[in-house]
């Protein structure tokens, strides 16, 4: 800036000094215009050096711009390039696609989209990222392969390798593995894809195995019987909280607790089953209280003569289980420990009362992954903000518009493996990835993602479309040489031949 | 011909000369591969190999250096004119043909020729020939020397077959040795070995001897993590070993690594009946005599066996057992495998129709362990019993009539050859052939029972053989669907009654085959067993209860339920349940803090005591199965004090802790709910309260 004002001072201080010259010479024919070419030439002077812009209205046509996501591209920064060529209104996306927010920032250009063909590899998979102890860890997922050899893929976990299963050559197969962890708290199992004797991949599945949950349940027996006797000790056992009440004579009961405080249960009361998950009995004792209860979210196992079947129906908020197996005890006796297990825990997980958690959260995307956006989407049992802590570094929270419970805030995990956050004072934990984990999953997912993006865009017919800008533009600087040329020609030229001419003429 | 007597000896000792030369260098060649050979085993390459190579390639370098075999007979003649100045430098002239020489030259050859042959003209090769064996002499000489110094370590008393385990001895360690000393009744003789990896014999006494490079204050062996002996001051100590498990090495404080001790656990005899089945019967006819055979193993020798037979007699409550020890008349003398042979007489046993006998084999080893067969069973049918109509008066008869006529068949038979003496040969066989007729009624009477429909077949199996005509499509289909199958009378019977009515049948056929060739004694037998296997049947498809009368007291309605109970107490009992075993918890938790050991988390105070905890149950593991569970503790160890850890050491416990927790069943659980479940909850609530 100093410089062009320096330029423009020396300038004027030049014309005014040839003006002044002009000015004084004695012969003063052509005055005007000599003052007039002084001016021009040091104005033209001075555009020779200082550059003049200036701004143009220009119709174009709408370009377009190939972009693959998997190769290098002609330029860095697809954004940056988009900004500097203003003409390009479509975009050709190849490749996988892009990520959410990278294609929200394409919103206003037509994008179409050329997918590569799907990646190889594990696609899509899931499993619960808490379960409870003693229950199963189902992982479910789909493999494509795409390759000519047959891929086994394994689950291994806590040293050692936990299930397998065989996936052709050149098939999308859907694979599902179950198995029960036995650890409690948090691990790391893998599946690894292998080709022969080489490993394709393996994958990380973190997850977390909770402690086992204490249960309340009330049996009500109209007569003592082994069914009942055998499921009490099992229960107790096991340590749940059981009260038992079996009718002895007319309005005379036997009463047991188990694990449990003891409780009058002589009336059966809308008080006493607020804390109570679940009611087992016969037919003959149920009654309108009970019923009540079920309404509200208990659970009730009957025992039921004469049905076929055992089946499960919806009662308000509950579920009512009807059996007519009431003689389970001797798979217990037979020493069918797993199968009786098996049997109660499907009744009893058909039937229970749902325990409420107070808050609970998701991680979008499915894989967070280290240094890239991850949100974490929580749902509230109160409208009021959270206090939300990654890694013990705070989280603003944004309450959402429609539901006013759910809340999210977004992060940028910094290190791989799992990592604390902290939600109302409560710890949980979230697993972050590496790049290189799940990269055909992710992949798929981008894929899937941009199809659909692409897809749901508005319609936008873009042929023989003009673009119009405006242009920023710079004065050649050739006009001002032919100005310069032009005023010190005429000035040379009129001090040579006219002055002279016109002195000789004078002299 | 003067020269030709010289001319053959120069061409003979040309040949001999080329064979010594051969056997030099094949001597030579071969002492050379010999004393390669230890060599090659050494580096683990096939010693005969190496010999057949070594040697090869020695004599072919002689050959190609001197190819003794290019000689000519002028070189041989230069070489004895060289050798023998009494040739006068005239060999050369033997080889020229006569014609050729001239007057002298005739002279000088007849001169010479009186020296042929010349005496001791091989001596310098056969010198150079004994140099050679004695050079291959030499080297089988050293290559015996250096295969013995081989073996020698390998003394009887070390066990060559022992596989050789990899394990870390300390440093101050400078020599070992272990002598198993195995118990007398194995009559295995004292072993050594150079490895603590231990496997003896169940009650073997093991010492150990122990040099250490520098002086040691303390040497003592940690058995089972909790044992603790000092070693003396010679470095020995022996301990009888009963139980597996292990032990480490303790000097001056420094410990060595866990070693198992495995116990290879005697045996009891195992025994094994070839004959008879377990349950025999003696059906009349036969012989009352049981074959036994048996084979007894063991693993290190039996000492003796025996019978041990229950005769039971009688019947109802009248009935009398009689037990008797039968001895094999075998020569056990610790052998390990015997196969004994026995017939058991049933009648000098004291057995009568319908007595049973019950018999087992005990066998003891010489480590007096006892073991016992299962109980055999062997009966003699009781004919008078078979015959009695007893079972069939009580009315419940489902078919009296053919089986009256098996009854009928046998006393008609027994009849037949009671008369045989009186009657005249056509006549017995006419009967006995009418006897065939009325056998083969009654069972195709019974095989309708299964079916049967063709007489000579049993159980109706049948074949389908006429081609069906083209086009009919129910033939056809009955080619493939076998329609008696379907029918009615095809679950007339369970399957397993078919099976032993089929069987009845079977006899009857057999029975109808010794009639029919007029042999009624043979048919015996035959109709014997076909009775008892009917009554059997009968017995079977006879399942009722008899009736009982019992009265009970009229209920007065009124009276029910009006009693006064409020002096009956209501029982109450209140329990919690006390869980004293924490190990299954600890052990799963520990499994997840080695989870966060491999992301590279380091152990924490609790998370110590929780590896003490695993530490101590492996321990308990390890000691009944050190194979299976010391690796895992060895790891253990290396986890609780590396500071960096082993991804594999990990595994390896997570494993084994896996292991130890076994199969988990399920418990209930609760479902949970998240908070958005108010969101529904409510518009349910907005639902019912609104209709």
């Amino acid at each position: 800036m100093e410089f062009n004002y320096g330029v423009m001072l020396v300038c004027l201080a030049f014309t005014v000094f040839i003006i002044g010259k002009e000015i004084q010479r004695t012969d003063k024919s052509r005055l005007i215009i000599r003052v007039l070419a002084s001016i021009l030439l040091g104005t033209s002077f001075a555009l020779l050096i200082l550059p003049i812009h200036y701004l143009i209205k220009k119709e174009k046509p709408a370009g377009e711009l190939n972009y693959d996501t998997e190769r290098n591209n002609h330029f860095a920064d697809l954004n940056y390039h988009l900004k500097a060529h203003p003409e390009i209104k479509k975009i050709n996306i190849y490749g996988y696609g892009l990520n959410s927010e990278e294609l929200i920032k394409l919103k206003d250009f037509q994008l179409s989209f050329h997918p590569l063909a799907g990646p190889s590899g594990i696609i899509s998979a899931s499993w619960p990222m808490k379960i409870k102890a003693s229950e199963q860890l189902n992982v479910q997922g789909i493999y494509n392969n795409t390759t000519h050899k047959a891929v086994k893929l394994k689950l291994l976990g806590l040293g050692i390798s936990l299930d397998s299963v065989m996936l052709k050559a050149n098939t999308k197969l859907n694979f599902s593995f179950s198995i029960q962890p036995k650890q409690i708290g948090k691990a790391i199992f893998n599946i690894v894809a292998m080709q022969g004797k080489d490993t394709v991949s393996i994958e990380p599945v973190p997850f977390e195995v909770e402690p086992k949950e204490s249960i309340s349940v009330l049996i009500l027996a109209s007569s003592p019987d082994f069914e009942y006797k055998f499921l009490k000790k099992w229960l107790f056992e096991n340590q749940y909280a059981v009260a038992f009440r079996s009718q002895i004579s007319k309005n005379k009961y036997n009463t047991e607790f188990l694990n449990r405080n003891v409780v009058n249960l002589n009336q059966i009361h809308q008080d006493l089953l607020k804390s109570i998950d679940l009611v087992i009995c016969d037919e003959d004792e149920l009654s309108p209280e009970i019923f009540k209860a079920v309404n509200n979210g208990m659970g009730l196992i009957v025992r039921k003569a004469g049905k076929i079947k055992t089946d499960s129906r919806l009662y308000g908020m509950g579920k009512i289980v009807t059996t007519p197996i009431t003689s389970t005890y001797e798979w217990q006796l037979a020493g069918k420990l797993v199968e009786y297990s098996r049997f109660w825990s499907l009744l009893f997980a058909k039937s229970l009362r749902k325990k409420l958690e107070s808050q609970s959260f998701e991680i979008v995307p499915q894989w967070p992954t280290i240094n890239e956006k991850a949100r974490l989407i929580l749902s509230l049992s109160d409208t009021k903000p959270p206090l939300i802590a990654v890694n013990e570094i705070k989280i603003a929270p944004r309450q959402n518009m429609e539901l006013p419970f759910v809340w999210d805030g977004v992060f940028w995990p910094k290190t791989v493996g799992w990592t604390n956050i902290s939600i109302n004072q409560k710890t949980e934990s979230i697993y972050t990835y590496e790049v290189e984990d799940w990269i055909a999953a992710k992949k798929n997912a981008k894929l899937q993602h941009t199809a659909n993006f692409v897809a749901n865009q508005p319609k936008r017919d873009l042929k023989d479309n003009k673009v119009e800008t405006v242009i920023t533009e710079e004065l050649s600087k050739w006009w001002a040489f032919i100005v310069f040329l032009a005023t010190i020609s005429f000035l040379w030229y009129e001090k040579r031949f006219l002055h002279l001419r016109s002195r000789d003429r004078t002299s | 011909m003067l020269n030709a007597e010289g001319k053959n000896w120069i061409i003979r000792f040309r040949l001999k000369l080329i064979v010594l030369y051969f056997l030099k260098a094949l001597f030579f060649s071969l002492g050379l591969g010999i004393a390669l050979m230890p060599v090659a085993v050494h580096l683990g390459i096939n010693s005969c190999l190496a010999l057949t190579i070594v040697s090869l390639l020695v004599i072919a370098t002689i050959m190609i250096i001197k190819p003794i075999w290019k000689i000519t007979r002028y070189q041989v003649s230069n070489y004895l004119n060289a050798k023998f100045p009494e040739l006068e430098e005239s060999a050369v002239l033997f080889l020229n043909e006569e014609q050729e020489l001239s007057l002298l030259e005739k002279f000088q050859v007849e001169k010479i020729n009186t020296v042929f042959p010349i005496a001791n003209s091989l001596t310098t090769p056969l010198k150079k020939l004994g140099l050679s064996f004695f050079f291959l002499m030499m080297c089988i000489g050293v290559n015996h020397y250096l295969s013995f110094s081989r073996v020698i370590p390998k003394s009887s008393l070390f066990n060559a077959h022992q596989k050789t385990v990899k394990e870390h001895v300390l440093p101050e360690i400078a020599d070992f040795t272990l002598k198993i000393s195995p118990p007398a009744y194995t009559r295995k003789g004292t072993r050594l070995q150079r490895q603590f990896t231990l496997k003896a014999e169940a009650g073997a006494s093991v010492a150990w001897h122990i040099k250490t490079t520098v002086p040691v204050k303390k040497l003592r062996i940690i058995f089972n993590d909790k044992e603790i002996v000092e070693v003396n001051s010679h470095g020995e100590f022996s301990k009888i070993i009963n139980q597996p498990g292990f032990y480490q090495l303790e000097l001056d404080g420094k410990k060595s690594e866990l070693y198992p001790i495995e116990v290879i656990p005697d045996l009891p005899v195992s025994i094994k009946m070839i004959e008879p089945k377990s349950h025999t019967t003696i059906d009349i006819g036969q012989l009352p005599k049981v074959n036994l055979r048996v084979l007894l193993n063991d693993d290190y020798g039996i000492n003796d066996a025996y019978i041990s037979a229950t005769v039971s007699s009688g019947k109802g409550e009248g009935v009398s057992f009689t037990a008797k020890k039968l001895n094999f008349n075998a020569d056990f003398r610790g052998k390990k495998s015997i196969s004994l042979n026995k017939v058991l007489n049933l009648t000098a046993l004291g057995m009568k129709p319908g007595d049973e006998l019950y018999f087992f084999i005990q066998a003891t080893d010489n480590h007096a362990q006892q073991s016992r067969s299962d109980v055999y069973l062997v009966s003699i049918v009781d004919t008078t019993e078979l015959m009695s109509m007893a079972g069939m008066a009580n009315g419940v008869d489902l078919v009296p009539e053919y089986f009256r006529s098996q009854r009928q068949i046998i006393i008609d038979t027994e009849k037949l050859l009671k008369e045989q003496g009186v009657l005249t040969t056509d006549e017995f066989k006419n009967r006995s052939n009418e006897l065939g007729i009325d056998q083969k009624l009654l069972r195709l009477r019974y095989g309708k029972f299964l079916g049967e429909e063709s007489e000579t077949t049993i159980g109706g199996e049948h074949d389908h053989e006429e081609t069906p005509a083209f086009g009919d499509v129910k033939a056809l289909m009955d080619e493939y669907a076998h329609k008696h199958d379907i029918a009615e009378d095809a679950t007339f019977f369970e399957p397993e009654l078919k099976m032993q009515l089929k069987a009845v049948l079977n006899e009857m056929w057999s029975s109808e085959l010794q009639l029919r060739i007029y042999k009624p004694q043979e048919a015996l037998p035959f109709e014997y067993k076909a009775l008892r296997l009917l009554k059997d049947l009968q017995q079977k498809s006879r399942v009722y209860v008899a009736k009982t009368a019992l009265k009970t007291t009229k209920l007065k309605l009124e009276k029910r339920l009006s009693g006064e109970l409020d002096k009956i107490v209501q029982p109450t009992q209140k329990v919690n349940f006390e869980n004293t075993n924490q190990s299954v918890e600890e052990l799963k938790l520990l499994l997840a803090v080695l989870e966060q050991l491999k992301a590279g988390k380091l152990f924490n105070y609790g998370e110590r005591e929780l590896l003490k905890a695993g530490e101590k149950q492996l321990i308990i593991a390890a000691e009944n199965e050190p194979n299976s569970y010391l690796p895992a503790l060895k790891s253990l160890h290396k986890l609780s004090i590396a500071t960096k850890v082993r991804r594999y050491d990990i595994d390896e416990v997570q494993k084994a802790i896996q292991r130890l927790l076994g199969v988990e069943t399920l418990k209930p659980q609760a479902k949970t709910a998240s908070p958005e479940i108010n969101l529904y909850r409510s518009y349910f609530n907005h639902l019912k309260n609104g209709i």
